[in-house]
């Protein structure tokens, strides 16, 4: 096997630790961009959201692939030494989710904003107190947004096998242990990874939409 | 709610930060690693792993790592100055490398033999031929009567750079024939195509025993497998170190050691135990032989 089991609980941690970190860091330019973006009342605000709408299903093979050209050695980023690490798998996949995460959020900061916002305001709570309602308004959805970007993350191959390059013990993760095992004809061993995979998402899923519940109560 | 952004975006960059730091100490530490860059069938085979075993218990402060590709991304990993080896099977697109400068001090350091496969019925009638380029004449004929397909891997891949050799030599075109499939992919998904299409395909021996042993493939079997045009000669090769950054030391320690008695050695038993025959044959003692063949082969793609 070219997979071993003593293998399997550090390419897991792996997966989650990388896209986490991705969906974290994603999230740091994504939130501020998309509150200024619905905040804002230029006249290119819809087009450039239907650009980000229709970047969502860009391929991921290709993203990694531009990425790759970027971070490799005799690229323009090539001095940072970055290919073939975990972080450039973690940069990679926080840029292939930012349309997602920004698609996602729009809908929900925009509603907030002229629900909540507007209301606090009209009840006569100052600027700061209407921000914080906002917030609190919104986290729950948050929540859900942050799950998806998430789930693309990790679910995605084509960014961690062009600039992690699916190094043993290194920058293997998930989905690219099911692409090896499929390529070794282990088709067992890529359906458990499969079930592994898929189970996680549906543990966590499940445990957000209960808080988001119990925030919402 | 812009300051309050400003705050939350810093946050989340530092907790992200921290984070990433974390996900470094995830990985294991060696002061020395070596990128390799490699054909698929070396790697999935599992023969590069257990070498790479087989080093650190000479060098524990050695990391070996792979990135498994075709023999075509493999030699432009190493153009582009991402890796310190290359291990690949394509002596044609091999020599293209070396004249432009990017790799140096190749060997050859194994060889076996591609296989032509097909559907056990062997509707063109190529079992036990001796003759490669009469077995690809028999299944372009029953082609075009329409009693078989051929799957080409379509990649630029040693094996498929191999098999536009042989067609050539048939002076035959299947390019646009309707029998003639091109999969565009990996050897195992095109081992796959062409077992669900009962169709014929050229094939490395170590992949296609390794999906047969593993009861992927149901359809097809091993139809020619020896002649000199069938030879599969694996080279190692050094990336260029006055062109680029690489690891230099460590890589021809590497090399050396594929290259040693030892190394050898340890090919030559290679997946006895497991398929019942090696995959793959040292080319210790035969080096002159296949450096030969590698020149032939290197002017034929």
């Amino acid at each position: 096997m070219l997979i071993t089991m003593e293998e399997l609980p550090g390419i897991i941690m792996r997966s989650i630790m990388i896209s986490g970190t991705a969906t974290l860091l994603s999230t740091a330019w994504s939130l501020p961009l998309t509150i200024k973006l619905s905040l804002s009342k230029h006249p290119l605000k819809e087009s450039l959201m239907g650009i980000l709408n229709s970047l969502v299903g860009f391929p991921t093979v290709l993203v990694g692939l531009l990425l790759y050209l970027v971070f490799s050695s005799s690229g323009p980023l090539g001095m940072l030494r970055l290919i073939y690490t975990p972080q450039a798998i973690i940069i990679g996949e926080a840029l292939l989710i930012t349309p997602l995460m920004m698609s996602l959020l729009y809908e929900v900061v925009c509603r907030s904003v002229s629900v909540y916002w507007e209301l606090a305001i009209s009840l006569g709570a100052s600027k700061r107190r209407a921000t914080w309602f906002v917030m609190e308004q919104t986290l729950p959805e948050l929540m859900i947004v942050l799950l998806m970007s998430f789930s693309r993350a990790i679910g995605e191959l084509g960014v961690a096998l062009l600039v992690g390059g699916n190094i043993k013990g290194f920058t293997r993760v998930i989905t690219t242990s099911i692409a090896l095992a499929i390529e070794a004809g282990e088709f067992d061993l890529a359906v458990f990874l499969g079930m592994v995979l898929l189970t996680m998402m549906i543990l966590l899923a499940t445990t957000v939409r209960l808080l988001r519940a119990w925030l919402e109560k | 709610m812009k300051r309050l952004s400003i705050a939350l975006a810093t946050a989340m960059i530092i907790v992200s930060l921290v984070l990433s730091y974390l996900s470094l100490s995830l990985t294991p530490k060696a002061k020395v690693v070596i990128r390799v860059s490699t054909t698929t069938s070396l790697y999935v085979t599992g023969l590069l792993d257990h070498l790479a075993e087989e080093l650190k218990k000479r060098y524990p402060e050695v990391e070996v790592v792979f990135i498994s590709v075709g023999s075509g991304a493999a030699l432009e990993l190493a153009a582009k100055g991402d890796v310190d080896v290359v291990m690949v099977h394509a002596p044609s697109l091999e020599k293209k490398y070396i004249e432009r400068g990017v790799i140096v001090n190749g060997a050859i350091f194994a060889y076996n033999y591609f296989v032509l496969v097909g559907p056990s019925e062997d509707p063109a009638r190529v079992k036990g031929l001796e003759d490669i380029v009469e077995a690809f004449k028999r299944i372009y004929q029953a082609g075009e009567l329409g009693h078989s397909c051929f799957v080409s891997r379509g990649d630029m891949s040693g094996t498929h750079v191999r098999e536009l050799m042989i067609w050539n030599m048939t002076g035959l075109n299947p390019k646009g024939r309707l029998w003639y499939v091109e999969s565009g992919t990996g050897m195992s998904k095109t081992l796959m195509l062409a077992d669900n299409l009962k169709a014929y395909t050229l094939s490395d021996i170590g992949t296609f025993l390794k999906l047969k042993k593993e009861g992927v493939l149901k359809n097809l079997v091993m139809l020619v497998s020896r002649g000199s045009l069938l030879i599969n000669v694996y080279s190692i090769h050094l990336v260029n170190p006055s062109r680029y950054e690489v690891n230099k030391e460590y890589a021809r320690r590497w090399m050396e050691f594929i290259l040693s008695d030892d190394g050898q050695e340890l090919i030559a038993s290679y997946g006895k135990d497991k398929y019942g025959v090696a995959l793959f044959n040292p080319a210790k003692g035969r080096s002159e032989e296949l450096k030969k063949m590698w020149n032939l082969l290197s002017e034929g793609g």
